[in-house]
């Protein structure tokens, strides 16, 4: 069977497997914290950030890429007052982070080598 | 007493008191009761009511109301916060008030909808800089969100520099005299009710009052508890000082603390303790310390667990479980935020060992972050196993500095070693 690489950053993890494997099968057994919700694409709380290897994960769908607009919109109400937010939205439309550097961990597949992290 | 009380000119009370309430959402203590504060607002163009009352109240609501105002003079609905405390009269009063536009933060849409079980009300989302006008009164909307739930907001009356705050500034408190510089002493719900309930989202606070401290403030009007005209600007203060740092740490920006808590019957999960903390001390810029939960309780310990960026618990496994004072321990984090802290549990057991397992999972459920598997010793430890304490807290204090080394296993190989541990 078809082998990838993926790379927990946070916690310096590589796992051996089988293409086709979901983040969320993964993350966990590892200790990465990429916390979990509802665990099926509905909440958001899973969002991480690929650091690389974007090309070689499942393609987003529309439901993922809306559950992470809404997950984005929340995030940056509770950053409201902090001095960075402008950085953050600037950085948000220049990377085009929505469904590309930032995925759902419960619905992302993987069919190559990546990097990931906790965002 | 069932007349409205006035704050100003424009402004009156009808809420209702609930003075025999005792415990209130089941977690808190309310030892005097409570009281459910509604506003009516009048401008030149209309009434708004800002928020209303737990439905058993709604009587007392409804005959305040109906004193300050006719249903049909209501133009404007706001609530600041959806719980059932606050929006129990919420469905009869637009049956008496149809034509009344209800406002409601955008965090609040989809919760208005469960809340009424009605698919087709009519309301308006609106957040921070938005404005409703009643001639010459003003509404502004502040967003405040997770104070403390998802949908809060505040409400500030422009030209009379009013805040209707919701549950912020709010305690459970119920005297008629209603006032700050009227009631008995509120000091104790005051404070009580920003540990039991605004503390869990403290960061939330603290970016709330960076909106709300700008403000020219005459009174706030919370939604429970004594409505505060006598400098109101102090209750801010405090919880300004409550979401703050206690004491200045000492510890420096580019170190990291990991707190071990433990328990031991015959002093076996002590030594474990021990050499975990001695593990972790040998990573640089890592500072341990040992509590022992036998010598305080959870209340004591959860200042130390919300400032501490690594916590690990220790309990022996008896009848089958984790014991009690851990589990007190586990219990009190909901009161603060652990999310995305590093834990981890360990333990010596005599024959079947589930506490680490069970604490590890409960952990895990908080979102704390656990890289690793918790040590198991079964009886008295051994040299080899007080090594293998040593290594596991070593490789929490690099977790924790985020040096430890690369690792790289199978799938397969991973899966199968999460089954063993189980």
């Amino acid at each position: 069977m078809a082998k990838a690489k993926v790379t927990f950053s946070d916690v310096n993890v590589t796992v051996n497997v089988p293409v086709g494997t979901r983040i969320i099968e993964l993350s966990e057994a590892v200790g990465s914290y990429i916390a979990y919700n509802c665990r099926e694409g509905d909440c958001g709380v899973c969002l991480f950030e690929v650091i690389k290897g974007q090309e070689n994960m499942s393609p987003v769908s529309k439901e993922e890429a809306s559950v992470i607009l809404t997950r984005f919109q929340e995030i940056m109400d509770g950053w409201r007052a902090t001095k960075n937010l402008n950085d953050l939205q600037a950085k948000m439309q220049r990377e085009n982070f929505i469904g590309k550097n930032c995925r759902l961990a419960c619905q992302t597949q993987v069919f190559g080598d990546v990097v990931v992290a906790p965002l | 007493m069932t007349q409205p009380v006035w704050l100003s000119e424009r402004v009156q009370w009808i809420g209702a008191l609930d003075p025999t309430m005792r415990s209130f959402d089941i977690v808190l203590k309310t030892p005097n009761g409570t009281t459910y504060n509604a506003y009516a607002v009048r401008g030149s163009e209309g009434v708004a009511v800002i928020d209303t009352v737990k439905e058993e109240c709604a009587e007392q609501f409804f005959t305040r109301l109906e004193v300050v105002a006719r249903y049909d003079e209501i133009k404007v609905i706001v609530l600041n916060h959806l719980e059932p405390d606050h929006t129990g009269a919420l469905p009869e009063l637009m049956r008496r008030a149809p034509q009344a536009k209800l406002y409601i933060s955008k965090s609040a849409q989809l919760m208005l909808k469960a809340l009424l079980n009605q698919q087709d009300i009519d309301y308006t989302p609106v957040g921070t800089g938005d404005t409703v006008s009643l001639g010459d009164r003003t509404l502004r909307f502040l967003h405040t969100p997770y104070l403390h739930w998802p949908d809060t907001q505040c409400t500030y009356l422009e030209e009379e520099c009013m805040l209707f705050s919701g549950d912020v500034f709010g305690c459970h408190f119920c005297d008629e005299r209603l006032f700050n510089d009227k009631v008995g002493d509120f000091r104790f719900a005051f404070e009580y009710y920003y540990a039991h309930i605004m503390r869990p989202f403290r960061e939330h606070v603290l970016n709330a009052l960076s909106v709300l401290e700008p403000l020219r403030m005459n009174i706030i009007a919370p939604t429970h508890g004594p409505i505060l005209r006598d400098q109101p600007k102090r209750y801010m203060q405090r919880y300004r000082e409550l979401s703050g740092q206690r004491l200045q740490s000492e510890v420096n920006a580019d170190e990291k603390t990991l707190v071990i808590f433990y328990i031991s019957a015959y002093g076996s999960t002590t030594q474990m303790a021990q050499m975990i903390r001695a593990g972790a001390e040998q990573v640089a810029g890592v500072r341990a310390s040992l509590y022992d939960m036998e010598g305080g309780d959870a209340d004591l310990f959860v200042d130390l667990v919300e400032d501490a960026d690594g916590i690990l618990i220790g309990s022996p496994t008896i009848n089958g479980d984790a014991v009690k004072p851990a589990w007190d321990l586990v219990s009190s984090f909901a009161k603060i935020n652990v999310r995305g802290k590093l834990a981890g549990a360990f333990g010596s057991y005599g024959w079947s060992g589930e506490a680490v397992r069970m604490l590890e999972d409960r952990l895990r459920g908080l979102k704390m972050r656990l890289p690793q598997s918790g040590v198991r010793i079964k009886l008295i430890p051994s040299p080899e196993e007080l090594e293998e304490c040593r290594r596991y807290g070593q490789e929490a204090g690099e977790h924790l500095m985020g040096v430890n080394a690369p690792r790289v296993l199978d799938m397969a190989d991973l899966l199968a070693s999460r089954q063993a541990q189980v």
